[in-house]
């Protein structure tokens, strides 16, 4: 029983990290229909851009304030300068876009940052323990799954309660209903990608002292977020929380009780399961179109 | 006209024959090598050996180069993915047009260039692979190995934590691909030798981030002692997994991770390591190896970071070099396979005791151990050496 509750703790501890990289994907595709297939060099940027400024001495949150303002705005700038114009091509012009953009960006990390795996540093240790029953929880996990359930609720907040999170609901509906009405939608949907950068470098932030940081740390991480997305609903933010833990839990369980050697199918099983049974996700909205 | 015609013939002929003695990759300027390895991707770390390697001939063409000729090395990113390895060699082969190729990293990668390698007669030295892949392997006129095998290192290790640490079971950490069931196939062999019990085998994929479920699968099998075959990254994430959960074996792992980096990566988690080395390591006494690593860090300082695969790069290159002085100036393919035959109890600056021969490619059979404590390795035995296989 322990042992059970052992391996769910530590699937609540990856999924929680799952779910903040979901929430990046979903936040930009419920608002502009894109799949961001950067995002996970953007959490790596994140990260990168945190820890150079802790090397110059910054104090910790200073640093990683630096890592989520940088990335956001690499994120808005990538969606003006790039985005904005293929929009008016086609779905698959656009993922071979962001596809490019990620290329770009984890060359660029090669380059300015080295491809050695770096250690980086946190305010919490990964040493100390909780121990709950026999089930044993280090504080860094124990933090960054409390920072992500913060960080979601803080989403949700701003998404739901502020007129940002109106005008953002607004252009995800009908982008043109919104702009007869005066919403200045390419503003909002540019703001809405400094967020989901924003959000990405904060997982980063999150994850680096946990995985080590190195240009092509998110390879694993973006792909089980991106599973996670699916599975909760591609426009469902509390859908993206849900499938990430569930990812995280089922994926521990699988290795622990299953087979270890299949865990890291389990996503691809996830995402096939799921377009074969309920395409929309677990709380995502069946698709319609009016004809 | 027939005087024109019977000059242009004589002339062609001439070119011609000239073209065909000319040796691939060599020129009277310089000697092309060329090497794939993951620059990009999750083993994107090992891709130092590269900048290594290119410090190396830095450092050697600044002297004059090897009998006039300046080496050049051509290094090919490969992402640690087998194909885009074969596409590597092959464009290394057939357009840059080298004259051999120096290392390549990955087990699996190795094995897949292997059969073009040998088929199109290409020199190969050192291929960073598994060395029991050649055993029983026939066509290796052009083959040089100077790295060690794992399924060897891996019974070394298993007989030392019997021996020396009084383990009764093991268990392995081990990347799924050649590399990691290589190390497996060693424990497995060793543990009959030994007369211990293999009690789990736990594989990650390359490409995996979370290694804590494979932790608590390692901590129920209850192991006396946990070989690591693994990445720099996935070694210090296990063993900083078990220790956070309260498993606390004694661990072993691969020369891979005899990098002073898993320190930084690891923590307080590396102290007590057993690892094996095939080459003296920076900073344990060895002048000789010191000197070269402030040789390769004054060319290119980035190589601070991870001194141990600096290191390795001259490693890889350092027989070929030798095989070339030895084939003196006039270069052939011959007379540097003659060259490198002759090669006995060689000591180079980094790699020692190399011996190839006429019916004998494997250049070394032996490794010793060292243990990592307080930031630094430190020489537990002497050689250890195990049988000649090729």
């Amino acid at each position: 029983m322990t042992l059970a509750a052992q391996y769910v703790a530590n699937g609540l501890a990856s999924g929680g990290l799952y779910a903040l990289v979901a929430l990046g994907i979903v936040l930009l595709y419920r608002s502009s229909r894109v799949l961001n297939f950067a995002h996970g060099d953007l959490c790596t940027l994140g990260a990168f851009l945190a820890l150079s400024a802790l090397q110059a001495g910054w104090p910790y949150a200073a640093s990683v304030a630096a890592g989520l303002v940088g990335t956001g705005l690499a994120s808005a700038g990538f969606y003006q300068v790039l985005v904005r114009p293929v929009r008016e091509g086609t779905v698959l012009g656009l993922v071979i876009t962001t596809l490019g953009f990620a290329l770009f960006l984890s060359g660029f990390m090669a380059w300015v940052w080295g491809t050695d795996t770096k250690p980086f540093p946190s305010p919490l240790s990964d040493v100390r323990v909780y121990r709950l029953g026999g089930v044993v929880i280090s504080e860094l996990t124990a933090g960054s799954l409390a920072a992500a359930l913060v960080l979601v609720a803080l989403l949700s907040l701003l998404v739901q309660r502020t007129p940002l999170g109106l005008a953002m609901r607004a252009v995800a509906q009908n982008p043109v209903a919104a702009q007869l009405l005066g919403v200045p939608a390419r503003r909002v949907l540019a703001a809405t990608w400094a967020l989901a950068g924003m959000l990405g470098a904060s997982a980063g932030v999150l994850l680096a002292p946990v995985l080590l940081l190195d240009p092509f740390m998110m390879l694993d991480p973006f792909l089980k977020g991106f599973a996670a997305a699916v599975l909760g609903g591609m426009d469902s933010l509390p859908g993206a929380v849900v499938g990430g833990l569930t990812l995280g839990v089922a994926e521990s369980l699988f290795a622990g009780y299953v087979s270890v050697k299949f865990k890291a199918t389990l996503s691809f099983l996830v995402i096939v399961a799921v377009l074969l049974l309920k395409p929309e996700g677990l709380f995502g909205r069946p698709f319609e179109r009016r004809v | 006209m027939r005087t024109f015609v019977g000059i242009c013939l004589v002339l062609s002929l001439a070119l011609s024959v000239g073209v065909v003695a000319q040796e691939r990759g060599v020129t009277a300027e310089e000697v092309v090598i060329g090497t794939s390895m993951p620059l990009s991707g999750p083993a994107a770390y090992w891709g130092a050996v590269g900048r290594g390697m290119e410090a190396y001939a830095r450092f050697l063409n600044d002297q004059g180069g090897i009998h006039g000729r300046r080496l050049r090395v051509v290094v090919r990113d490969d992402s640690y993915l087998p194909p885009r390895a074969a596409a590597n060699v092959r464009e290394l082969v057939e357009r840059v047009g080298v004259f051999a190729i120096v290392g390549l990293i990955g087990t699996a990668n190795a094995f897949a260039v292997r059969d073009y390698i040998v088929r199109n007669e290409v020199v190969w030295v050192t291929p960073t692979a598994d060395a029991s892949m050649w055993y029983g392997f026939r066509d290796k006129k052009y083959l040089f190995v100077t790295y060690p095998s794992y399924v060897e290192e891996a019974k070394v290790l298993v007989d030392y934590a019997a021996r020396q640490l009084g383990a009764k079971t093991v268990a392995v950490f081990y990347q799924n691909d050649l590399y990691g069931q290589k190390g497996l196939l060693g424990a497995k062999q060793g543990a009959v030798r030994s007369r211990v019990r293999v009690v789990a085998q736990v594989p990650y994929e390359v490409t995996q981030a979370d290694v804590s479920s494979e932790a608590v699968r390692l901590r129920e099998s209850r192991a006396d002692a946990v070989l690591l075959y693994a990445t720099p990254r996935h070694g210090a994430l296990i063993v900083r997994e078990m220790a956070k959960i309260g498993y606390t074996p004694k661990l072993l792992s691969s020369f891979t991770l005899g990098d002073p980096i898993m320190f930084a990566l690891a923590g307080e988690a590396w102290n007590g390591v057993i690892s094996t080395a095939f080459f003296p390591l920076p900073g344990t006494g060895d002048n000789r190896v010191d000197q070269a690593l402030a040789v390769l860090t004054r060319i290119d300082p980035a190589l601070r970071q991870n001194p141990f695969n600096a290191l390795a790069g001259w490693a890889f290159m350092e027989p070929f070099v030798e095989g070339l002085r030895r084939a003196g100036r006039d270069l052939t393919k011959q007379r540097f396979v003659q060259a490198m035959e002759s090669i006995r109890n060689w000591d180079g600056e980094v790699i020692r005791g190399v011996t190839f021969g006429p019916d004998r490619r494997q250049g070394i059979n032996r490794v010793f151990l060292t243990r990592a404590e307080g930031g630094r390795y430190t020489r537990l035995t002497d050689w250890v050496t195990y049988p000649v296989g090729f």
